[in-house]
């Protein structure tokens, strides 16, 4: 019996030790939980506002790309960077989550990043979302200090059309209920106001349609059930996520849901998405170039 | 962005009766196996329970449930239950559970389903599963499958919307007793994916305590706790969901 419990615990004192698995962080994390991180990122909007991006065509270009895992490397990270500010009909470039691996890497990544100054000069913003592995190891602060804000919209504006971009933070796998009602109140609020089309993104990804999908959490069906019944609602065209690290678009209830696939160094097939927003919203995913 | 218009009572009123319907041919069906199984001295088992609980998505909310566990025979069980929550959120049951006995304990097939209006989403949600099983005194063990389907109650059949399927996921219930199963009391500890009326995917285990006591000839008392977290393993995990539950059971 004592050989029976020393065998099954061992691994698990291993796999603890490891610098780059947080594993009480799988069984309840050390980062401040969703309400107090939402509370903390409203305090940052309510001071610097939600960012308008006026765009002098009705149709441009948005990059989506998730899940890079930067370790000791940002080589596809800074190729991704690198590609959307060299596009000049891309003037944002979204980042799904899981920005970092482990702990100690957010210098590292959040180096390649342009400045508030260059991304002035090359017309193009990033935003980002924070994934698990951003918040594992009690990470919160060090996101909060390089990134500011968890929860956020932002609103692009063309000569005829403008269009709403929605943040979440779903890296606990719950909304919460403060982000929750945030949600609602902003998409009944928004609905008025006559936005050309609507995206929300995040990290955690909605259903667990095939294997490729299987070995990550989603949230609890009641979240699913409300979600989606809630992003119907409102019309919202477009759901994307991470997560997963696979590719997969499907239609549920007349929203889109994208999953992105991973961009980590080194991945079998990094891609990101690259979405055409017009009066249709288009889409394809773009495997980066080697 | 043009919020739809949703006949909500319509849909309401319509989920009420069949859920009406499906309680009344039940309660039928199980009279006459009741007369037809007492008069063999196997035992029918009705059990009602009142939950409370509280999520982040629902808040607080109350479930009422119906559960009959009517043996066929000696080597195969059948069950099926409805649940009403004010979450606005209707369920019904429904598994059939041949049992293999062996020197020590018993193995079991569990085939069962679920089914969810989930009137407040406009979500058909049905769940099927099969799983293999092995109980004795004190553990109980299962494992196997589970299948998804979700729809919208006002789908559009010409639309590209999907009938989101989740094809395979695990099914598994893990399950420690303090004492003998045919104890007068007992205790247990059980971690699964799914309970009576709701599954969650492989990662989203549900904590529950339960109890029962045998306080009269015939009568049970019935409670148990539960905790569901999110995101354990794959995700920052938080607290999501508990509930409280006592009820009882009346054994024919």
């Amino acid at each position: 019996m004592k050989k029976l419990f020393i065998s099954i615990l061992l691994p698990f004192v291993l796999l603890a030790c490891s610098p780059n698995l947080d594993m009480l962080g799988m069984f309840y994390g050390q980062s401040p939980r969703n309400d107090e991180r939402f509370e903390a990122s409203m305090l940052y909007n309510e001071e610097h506002g939600y960012p308008v991006i006026v765009f002098d065509r009705d149709e441009y270009r948005v990059s989506f790309a998730s899940d890079f895992h930067v370790d000791t490397s940002t080589n596809n990270l800074q190729r991704w960077i690198d590609l959307t500010l060299m596009d000049t009909l891309c003037p944002v470039g979204i980042m799904l989550g899981d920005l970092v691996n482990a702990q100690g890497n957010f210098p590292r990544a959040a180096a390649p990043f342009p400045s508030k100054e260059e991304e002035e000069a090359n017309h193009t913003r990033f935003f980002l979302t924070p994934g698990n592995h951003d918040l594992y190891f009690g990470q919160w602060n060090e996101w909060l200090g390089c990134f500011f804000t968890s929860v956020y919209y932002f609103e692009v504006h063309t000569p005829h059309a403008k269009d709403l971009y929605i943040c979440l933070d779903s890296s606990d796998g719950t909304l919460g209920v403060k982000q929750m009602n945030w949600l609602k109140s902003l998409l009944s609020q928004k609905s008025e106001e006559g936005f050309r089309h609507t995206v929300v993104y995040t990290h955690t990804h909605m259903f667990m349609q095939d294997g490729r999908q299987g070995h990550t959490s989603n949230f609890p069906m009641e979240e699913t059930y409300e979600l989606t019944a809630l992003l119907e609602q409102y019309g919202v065209d477009w759901y994307v996520s991470g997560h997963a690290h696979c590719q997969s678009v499907t239609s549920y209830k007349g929203v889109k849901y994208f999953i992105t696939n991973s961009m980590q160094d080194p991945a079998g097939q990094p891609a990101y998405l690259y979405a055409t927003v017009a009066e249709q919203l288009q889409y394809e995913y773009i495997e980066l170039p080697k | 962005m043009q919020p739809q218009k949703q006949s909500h009572n319509h849909l309401l009123h319509k989920t009420i009766s069949r859920f009406l319907t499906l309680c009344a041919l039940l309660g039928t069906a199980l009279n006459a196996r009741a007369a037809e199984t007492v008069e063999q001295h196997a035992p029918i088992v009705l059990k009602t329970c009142v939950e409370y609980a509280y999520n982040y998505t629902y808040g607080h909310y109350g479930n009422l449930d119906f559960i009959a566990a009517i043996p066929l025979n000696r080597y195969c069980d059948m069950g099926v239950g409805v649940q009403a929550s004010t979450a606005n959120i209707y369920s019904a049951m429904a598994n059939v559970c041949p049992k293999f006995p062996v020197r020590v304990g018993e193995f079991f097939v569990d085939t069962r389903f679920i089914y969810r209006a989930v009137v407040r989403s406009t979500t058909h949600d049905l769940s099927a599963m099969v799983s293999l099983g092995y109980r004795m005194d004190y553990i109980s063990l299962q494992f196997g499958a589970l299948a998804r389907m979700m729809d919208d109650m006002n789908r559009e059949w010409q639309s590209e919307d999907k009938i989101m399927v989740e094809p395979v996921n695990l099914l598994y219930a893990i399950e420690v007793f303090v004492r003998p199963q045919s104890s007068r009391w007992n205790l247990s500890f059980r971690m699964a994916n799914f309970n009576d009326f709701r599954t969650e995917r492989m990662w989203q285990p549900m904590f529950m305590i339960n109890t029962h006591c045998l306080v009269a000839d015939h009568w049970r008392m019935l409670a148990g706790v539960e905790l569901k977290p999110t995101g354990m393993f794959h995700l920052d995990a938080s607290f999501y969901e508990a509930m409280a539950r006592v009820g009882f059971a009346y054994e024919f």
